[in-house]
């Protein structure tokens, strides 16, 4: 039986040997993505569309080792501490992919290129004065507050209180929450945050929080975004609309959104990733970026629901992604 | 990543030997665990960048830990309430302390001098830098199992084993079984608030989530570790664990490794663990045969 043992520990060890034999020539981009989800699905996918208008084509010169953490914190540790070693360069997809790879590729000057980390600054992956702590370097997905704040009041002239809801344990909502909780008033608006701590509270929360507001706006918050269909249908029951923060809610059924655009997001990143494959500059000397220009999506449907009219002067740059 | 394995997997060794205790040796299901881990962890953090000396913050994650451990057992034993529903409770309630200690759900540390990263470490020539982590856990790992093994010799660590296997010689003796239960929970969330704390300090940020699925790895570990040795009766139960510990993290590593769909992930390790499992089972009936 010992032997059996000493066969089963031995074909491991050669399995984990063999897997990495890949060509010399080829650049390893060892790409770790904490959740499986539409907005992370289009960052990876337009990532890897920025390169390929750079000319790093998948299959060609660049092979992807694609990985994904499936939110658990502990694998997007050992990801991380397999890929790094073996990869030309990391790309990290949220913001514990991002720390868990910064950690395992700062000793071994692994450059890492992160995308969809609202906070980079407060995530300690760039310094305070926008420099970077390393040969790290990406892209942020800040949530355009004020453009939707603008929004809102353009479509409910009447609304004064505005219902947020949120997950205690998702970092990336601490910034946008202080955003929207300073701008607000500058908007006539007053903010109603309620923080939960799992999916399974949100019936119990909206029963409070409905009565309060005059409608809900939602952060890229990964939980609610998952129980959306559920916000949606008890937000309807009591009347009070959903605004979203990307198209896909949008597309489900929130009324309008000023979102960014992930695919973009994705190729701006990729497009960084190439200059630093290209050699034209050093992750560490290249400033972190945020998208700024944010699209406003509308659904009609929804729209009707609440007899929302869009004003004439919004009308022209909304993008009606109503599902036919 | 040999080097990754065995890091991860000697961190999460202390762990195995906390669920060890509870599991193996007092047979309580604890679920304190999946936030008692992240609690280990939290106080490190924000210790940390407090200026502590990051050694030190191991050393208050494990009081912190056993803390929780004495209100688990405070809830069982003199609250009378079942002891899955009174793991389920502190676990309930120490993510919202955990969420306080911490301040916010990520805290990362990577701007400061941490126990892997500071600059002793910073001096050391190359070739031992790349293995300085590795020593630094192994080294933990080692004196915590050591201590743990002592304590199991003592009087106190006997009547801890009794409580498990039969609670009534620890009566008999005319000690209060109870209190022996509340003892054991505390070492045992002392050592899981120790391995997240260590592993706050090796991955340099807290998160409110690092602690889901701990239970489940450890427990794994430990059954692992404890089938495939199973006749190997000169060995130490702690270092079954701490091997059981290393081999599910190898399984985990190679699943990784393999290339495949990253959904495919979890059903790859299943196997493996399966594999390993079969594989202390055949050795049984081998065993059985020649008796």
């Amino acid at each position: 039986m010992k032997k059996l043992t000493a066969m089963i520990l031995s074909l491991m060890m050669l399995l984990a040997l063999a897997s990495p034999a890949l060509a010399d020539d080829m650049i390893n981009i060892g790409i770790i993505q904490f959740a499986e989800h539409g907005s992370l699905d289009n960052c990876r996918e337009g990532f890897i569309e920025g390169l390929a208008e750079e000319g790093f084509i998948e299959g060609q010169n660049v092979t992807f080792n694609l990985q994904n953490a499936q939110t658990d914190m502990a694998i997007a540790s050992q990801i991380a501490s397999v890929l790094v070693p073996k990869s030309d360069m990391i790309c990290a997809i949220a913001t514990p992919a991002a720390q868990a790879a910064f950690n395992y590729a700062q000793d071994e000057e692994v450059p890492v290129i992160y995308t969809a980390i609202t906070d980079p600054v407060g995530a300690a992956l760039a310094n305070a004065d926008g420099t970077n702590p390393g040969q790290i370097t990406g892209t942020s997905d800040l949530l355009a507050v004020e453009a939707q704040l603008k929004m809102i009041r353009a479509l409910m002239p009447d609304a004064k209180k505005i219902g947020i809801l949120y997950v205690t344990s998702e970092t990336n909502n601490t910034l946008p929450l202080n955003m929207y909780n300073e701008l607000a008033p500058v908007y006539g608006f007053e903010i109603v945050a309620k923080g939960i701590s799992a999916g399974a509270d949100i019936p119990l929360a909206l029963d409070s929080l409905l009565p309060q507001v005059d409608c809900l706006s939602n952060l890229t918050d990964n939980t609610v975004v998952s129980y959306l269909a559920m916000v949606l249908e008890m937000a309807g029951e009591a009347g009070k609309p959903v605004f979203g923060s990307e198209i896909e809610q949008v597309k489900l059924g929130c009324v309008a959104a000023e979102g960014l655009e992930y695919l973009e997001l994705g190729r701006q990143t990729g497009r960084m990733a190439a200059k630093v494959l290209k050699g034209e500059a050093k992750a560490s000397e290249i400033p972190f970026e945020l998208i700024t220009n944010s699209y406003l999506y509308v659904n009609k449907t929804a729209m009707a629901q609440f007899g929302i009219e869009l004003p004439a002067d919004l009308a022209d740059r909304a993008n009606d992604v109503t599902p036919q | 990543m040999i080097l990754g394995i065995l890091e991860q997997g000697l961190i999460y060794g202390i762990l195995a030997l906390g669920l060890l205790i509870t599991y193996r040796i007092l047979d309580f299901p604890d679920l304190t665990v999946d936030s008692s881990f992240p609690l280990g962890a939290a106080v490190s953090a924000v210790l940390t960048l407090k200026g502590m000396p990051p050694a030190l913050t191991l050393f208050c994650g494990m009081v912190a830990g056993a803390l929780a451990g004495l209100v688990t057992g405070f809830i069982h034993v003199k609250c009378k309430v079942r002891d899955l529903l009174s793991g389920i409770i502190t676990m309930t309630a120490l993510y919202s302390v955990n969420l306080r200690i911490a301040g916010k759900a990520n805290v990362p540390i990577f701007g400061t001098e941490t126990l892997f990263r500071n600059s002793f470490t910073k001096a050391l020539p190359d070739w031992i830098a790349d293995y300085s982590t590795l020593i630094l856990i192994l080294l933990i790992t080692l004196i915590a199992k050591l201590l743990l093994d002592l304590f199991l010799k003592t009087k106190a660590g006997y009547l801890l084993r009794a409580a498990g296997d039969n609670a009534s010689v620890v009566t008999t003796l005319a000690k209060d079984q109870g209190s022996v239960k509340i003892i054991g929970l505390m070492i045992a969330n002392a050592l899981v608030a120790l391995a997240g704390a260590v592993m706050c300090q090796q991955q340099r940020f807290f998160d409110i989530s690092m602690g889901t699925g701990t239970m489940v790895i450890g427990l794994a570990s430990v059954i692992i570790g404890t089938n495939l040795f199973k006749n190997m009766t000169f060995m130490k139960s702690t270092t079954m664990a701490l091997i059981g510990s290393i081999l599910y993290k190898a399984c985990v590593s190679l699943a990784i490794s393999m290339g495949l769909e990253a959904t495919d992930m979890k059903l790859i390790t299943a196997v493996l663990f399966l594999l390993i499992l079969v594989a202390g089972q055949a050795k049984r009936k081998k065993v059985r045969i020649h008796a």
